[in-house]
């Protein structure tokens, strides 16, 4: 299998001295592979340091130690400009100038990404049509409503065609039909371009639904990797709610 | 290819500054109406102190300048705080562009911006208050100064919100106007104590302002190949000082997470 990221005892720890003292440590020692295509979860209670990892995959954070791969290239060594064109990231609580049209915000993303003239025009068109916001196009994002937001926020994921994509609770907050109509366009996304996902989400039924290979991450530690079914039979339960409760319990690596 | 792309990520910022000032009636007021009360309150003081034609100009060319400096040094400021006013400053610094578009984009807005409305404050200057108006060439090197100086500005006040976050944002407002104080806004620095004239001269602007005022008053013992040569020598050596800084304290962020805490 070709590995696409490689994420080799990585360590981050959140300092403040003002105006009180405080140190957070929010990974230690993690490692990880992701294979191209593959489609990972990561999971874990809230605090764990789920969004600290995948900030740190998609090149927004620096870790403090370690080491990480993308593409083949140390990204301590390398120039990372050049692997962003390759990654995009949402995130659950999607937030974008709030004067800008739907089609504006799209346009600004795509020229970022070095996207110009008809071939960005058809780009941002495929991506209005695939999550089908024709209707709300020149409607400016302050005045969209959430699940508008979060379809938004996913076509700007795309807008680059991207080889790995960081999503990071892409559902919460919406109503389960828009919920549910998200996590068919992800899947499709996924089978379609073979795009390579890493998703961090608290609804089980999403990781069942989507994950081929989830990591279990409690205070800055994996304490548990495998498919959905594996974490079942890991921790012994039928259900994936109750097999995330149990690994939530859980204090050494299982 | 690289700096033709450089060049379209850069002109993006600056078209998104245009959307922004475009749709944001907050614009218009920071572009013609504090600036305009202030060249008219000014300028009818001068004529009520009964001020000569020459004195009026040195006093209105403090005002006209503070204005397009302060005007010019915002659209810098705001290519970063539109991003961290829409909480959006982790999407922008995850797409593959560098610090540099985003500062050098909000200065080409900040120009168009800053020539707007040096055009409109010595119009009225001059039809108001008989403004004595220099050369062109001596308005277009005293402007290339002043766009300069606004651009340092800018830098510094995107350092300081990238080293403290939002808690440093009412620099953007308060920097101009006191380095305009300093730099001889309506007076020339030969007033200050020595060591502040000191001060005033580690600045650029002061001979800019020093150069275009040369054309009606003489205040200083330079000549203008001075003041210009000067003046330029210092701004390369502060852009390039301030520019590395800049990089710096991207880094930094990066490693604080300052960029993630700014998007929440």
């Amino acid at each position: 299998m070709d590995s696409i990221i490689i994420a080799e005892n990585l360590y981050k720890t959140y300092r403040k001295k003002f105006p009180y003292h405080y140190e957070i440590r929010a990974l230690q020692n993690v490692s990880l592979t992701i294979n191209r295509g593959e489609f990972v979860g990561i999971l874990g209670p809230n605090g764990a340091g789920k969004t600290t990892l995948l900030s740190i995959l998609s090149l927004q954070l620096l870790p403090d130690a370690g080491k990480l791969i993308l593409f083949g290239k140390n990204t301590h060594s390398s120039d990372n400009r050049e692997l962003k064109y390759k990654i995009n990231i949402s995130s659950g609580n999607p937030n974008f100038p709030w004067c800008l049209t739907v089609r504006e915000i799209l346009i600004f993303y795509g020229k970022l990404y070095g996207l110009y003239g008809k071939k960005l025009k058809s780009r941002v068109d495929e991506c209005i049509q695939l999550f089908q916001l024709e209707e709300l196009a020149d409607r400016r994002y302050e005045n969209l409503s959430t699940g508008g937001k979060q379809r938004i926020a996913l076509a700007k994921v795309i807008i680059n065609q991207p080889e790995v994509l960081f999503l990071d609770e892409p559902t919460v907050g919406l109503d389960p039909n828009i919920a549910r109509q998200i996590r068919k366009q992800i899947c499709q996304l996924h089978q379609q371009q073979k795009t390579t996902i890493v998703l961090t989400t608290h609804y089980m039924k999403e990781v069942e639904e989507l994950c081929q290979r989830i990591y279990f991450i409690k205070n800055g530690k994996i304490i548990a990797t495998g498919t959905p079914e594996e974490i079942k039979k890991l921790t012994q339960k039928d259900d994936m709610e109750d097999a995330f409760i149990e690994l939530a319990k859980t204090d050494n690596n299982v | 290819m690289h700096l033709l792309n450089w060049l379209r990520q850069t002109i993006t910022f600056s078209y998104r500054s245009y959307l922004f000032a475009k749709r944001n009636l907050f614009f218009l007021f920071e572009l013609f109406f504090w600036p305009i009360i202030g060249v008219i309150s000014l300028g009818l003081m001068s004529r009520f102190l009964a001020l000569n034609q020459e004195m009026m100009s040195f006093i209105l060319t403090g005002i006209i300048t503070m204005n397009v400096l302060q005007i010019t040094q915002l659209d810098v400021s705001y290519s970063l705080f539109y991003d961290i006013w829409s909480k959006s400053v982790k999407h922008t610094f995850s797409t593959p562009i560098s610090v540099s578009n985003v500062i050098i984009g909000g200065w080409l807005f900040g120009i168009l911006r800053g020539f707007v409305i040096y055009a409109i404050l010595t119009i009225i200057s001059l039809y108001m208050f008989n403004f004595r108006i220099p050369t062109i060439t001596t308005m277009l090197i005293f402007l290339c100064g002043t766009f300069l100086s606004a651009l340092l500005v800018g830098i510094c006040v995107c350092v300081l919100i990238l080293l403290f976050g939002q808690r440093a944002e009412a620099v953007a407002w308060a920097l101009s106007p006191l380095l305009m104080l300093i730099c001889g806004v309506y007076y020339p620095v030969t007033i200050f104590p020595p060591i502040l004239q000191t001060v005033a001269y580690l600045i650029p602007l002061t001979y800019f302002l020093e150069y275009f005022r040369a054309s009606y008053i003489v205040t200083t013992n330079n000549t203008t190949g001075t003041m210009l040569q000067r003046g330029f020598t210092l701004t390369i050596i502060y852009l390039l000082l301030f520019y590395f800084c800049l990089i710096l304290v991207v880094r930094h962020a990066r490693k604080t997470g300052l960029f993630l805490r700014l998007s929440e």
